[in-house]
């Protein structure tokens, strides 16, 4: 795990964890600062839920493409010279291997979430909307869409790991976002759908525990794909 | 029972209908330098991903300081460097972060960082991204990742490709000391024999997925061994006269050929054909090269040397 991190240096992507929520709360600012008489009087019931709402909004695609890229940079880490052998014949199983891709790529978007959650607050506290911070919800909308695209991620790590292309993956990715962006019109079973949160139960906790069983088959079924697999 | 460090057997591996490794035992003694000789594409890799756990084998076994390879992997693999054919490395780090981001996953002292890159001689560079290396600098970067975790069993697959002679050369010198210096047994490949003769103890020669000899050097270069032949009046009056003595002659075309014995053995059979009235023209020994030998072993197709 200690090694993965070593390999992340020097590349771009602990900047795009922080570029994803930056971005988001940037526009936000951007949003608010030229609308705010307008938005606060749309809001004016309550002002933290709507700069909230707002930056979900923006924030749920930016996570899902960030996602994509995430995972596909660190694969290419390992494609780039074939290091797979090199890590593969190391005395450490594949399993572990592959875990450890899985959890740096959750680690690194969860910490981009709570950048999300942080600059959501100070965003606020800067835009006076006062201090009386529904953190809970802040909380619930950080993550949730987080945790409901845990399948996505899946899907995302192996398909990085598994095709050297790297065009296949991040099509895959992009479509994914674009798909969840239309998600109402989807079934509710539909995994890229649930990132967004609104089902016919109106209760987006059910996406949050389908996308984390489902993600976790999903990774235990492709970690298992990556054990049987030969190494190039 | 064994006193092999890598043992298999009938080791075959199929790439969909094409046996690529043919059901082949290797056999390799510790504190050797097994040189697993073969042409372009005759299963050497194959093979060694196998024993590296990076392919699985079709069918057969593979034991490695007697432990079976699926049942003990790690244990296995903590015991063995590899380095199979280009080198692999991260390219944004340095040569330092490389065997830094391998030495947290085995678990070494820190400072073997540092002996290693003494050993293959990139203590200066080691703060370079290895982007910008050489070709030879990576491959020695690779030997020096190879050799980070102390390994008992080095296993080197083209480790001189791509490398100019004084590389070659250098990492010649660096291999042959290892058995002596640290008691570690060494498997490389090459497809080019003046390699693995200048270097190994053990020759395995592998053509289209068989093993096709498996011996030391010396054996390999005894059946190199000069042959003696002789022209003559009456060849095959002279080679039946022979055969009746019971000298082991062989008749080709216009003259005789038999092979190299002590010189009281030759003089011997040039008497009995002398005393017998032949004349003879000529006497020569024809030395078979050890490439002829590989060549004859491989076949034609092996495009090598």
């Amino acid at each position: 795990m200690a090694s993965e991190f070593i390999k992340i240096r020097r590349k771009m992507i602990l900047f795009l964890v922080v570029l994803g929520p930056l971005g988001v709360i940037g526009l936000q600012a951007a949003n608010f600062g030229l609308r705010y008489d307008w938005l606060t009087k749309v809001y004016k019931d309550n002002l933290w839920v709507g700069l909230i709402d707002n930056a979900t909004m923006l924030a749920i695609p930016t996570l899902l493409i960030g996602l994509t890229i995430l995972t596909s940079m660190i694969a290419t880490i390992e494609h780039q010279t074939n290091a797979w052998k090199l890590t593969v014949a190391l005395p450490v199983s594949k399993r572990t291997i592959y875990f450890s891709k899985v959890i740096l790529s959750f680690l690194l978007l969860t910490l981009s979430c709570l950048l999300l959650f942080v600059g959501t607050i100070v965003l606020g506290i800067t835009l006076k909307l006062g201090m009386d911070i529904p953190f809970l919800y802040l909380l619930k909308k950080s993550y949730f869409p987080f945790l409901a695209a845990m399948p996505l991620l899946s899907i995302q790590i192996w398909l990085s790991i598994t095709i050297k292309n790297q065009a296949i993956p991040l099509t895959i990715g992009i479509l994914g976002t674009i798909l969840t962006l239309y998600g109402g019109s989807f079934p509710d079973w539909f995994p890229w759908k649930w990132p967004m949160l609104s089902n016919q139960w109106n209760e987006p906790l059910y996406f949050v525990v389908f996308g984390l069983i489902t993600g976790i088959i999903l990774t235990l079924l492709s970690m298992m794909d990556f054990n049987r697999k030969d190494v190039k | 029972m064994s006193e092999f460090i890598i043992e298999t057997k009938k080791l075959t591996k199929k790439f969909g209908s094409t046996t690529v490794v043919n059901s082949i035992d290797l056999n390799v003694k510790k504190g050797e330098i097994f040189g697993f000789l073969g042409p372009n594409g005759a299963g050497k890799t194959t093979t060694i991903r196998m024993l590296l756990g990076l392919a699985r084998p079709t069918s057969g076994s593979i034991r490695i300081f007697e432990k079976d390879i699926r049942k003990e992997k790690l244990a296995i693999l903590r015991k063995i460097g590899s380095l199979v054919e280009y080198p692999s490395y991260y390219g944004h780090l340095t040569a330092y972060e490389n065997l830094e981001a391998v030495r947290v996953l085995l678990n070494v002292p820190k400072s073997r960082i540092d002996e290693v890159l003494a050993i293959v001689r990139l203590t200066n560079d080691a703060k370079r991204p290895v982007k910008g290396f050489s070709l030879g600098m990576k491959q020695r970067l690779g030997i020096a990742t190879a050799l980070l975790g102390n390994p008992e069993l080095l296993i080197l697959d083209e480790p001189t490709n791509g490398l100019d002679p004084s590389g070659i050369l250098e990492i010649r010198e660096l291999i042959k000391s290892m058995p002596r210096e640290h008691g570690i047994t060494i498997v490389i490949s090459s497809h080019l024999l003046s390699e693995i003769d200048q270097m190994a103890t053990q020759v395995g020669i592998i053509s289209k997925g068989d093993i096709i000899f498996q011996d030391s050097i010396s054996k390999l270069r005894e059946q190199a061994n000069s042959t003696i032949e002789m022209t003559l009046d009456d060849p095959e009056g002279g080679w039946k006269m022979l055969l009746a003595k019971g000298y082991p002659v062989e008749l080709l075309d216009d003259h005789l050929s038999f092979s190299l014995g002590t010189d009281p053995y030759v003089a011997s059979i040039v008497r009995t054909l002398v005393q017998s009235g032949f004349s003879i023209y000529r006497v020569e020994e024809k030395k078979k090269s050890i490439e002829e030998i590989f060549m004859e072993l491989t076949g034609k197709d092996g495009g090598l040397l």
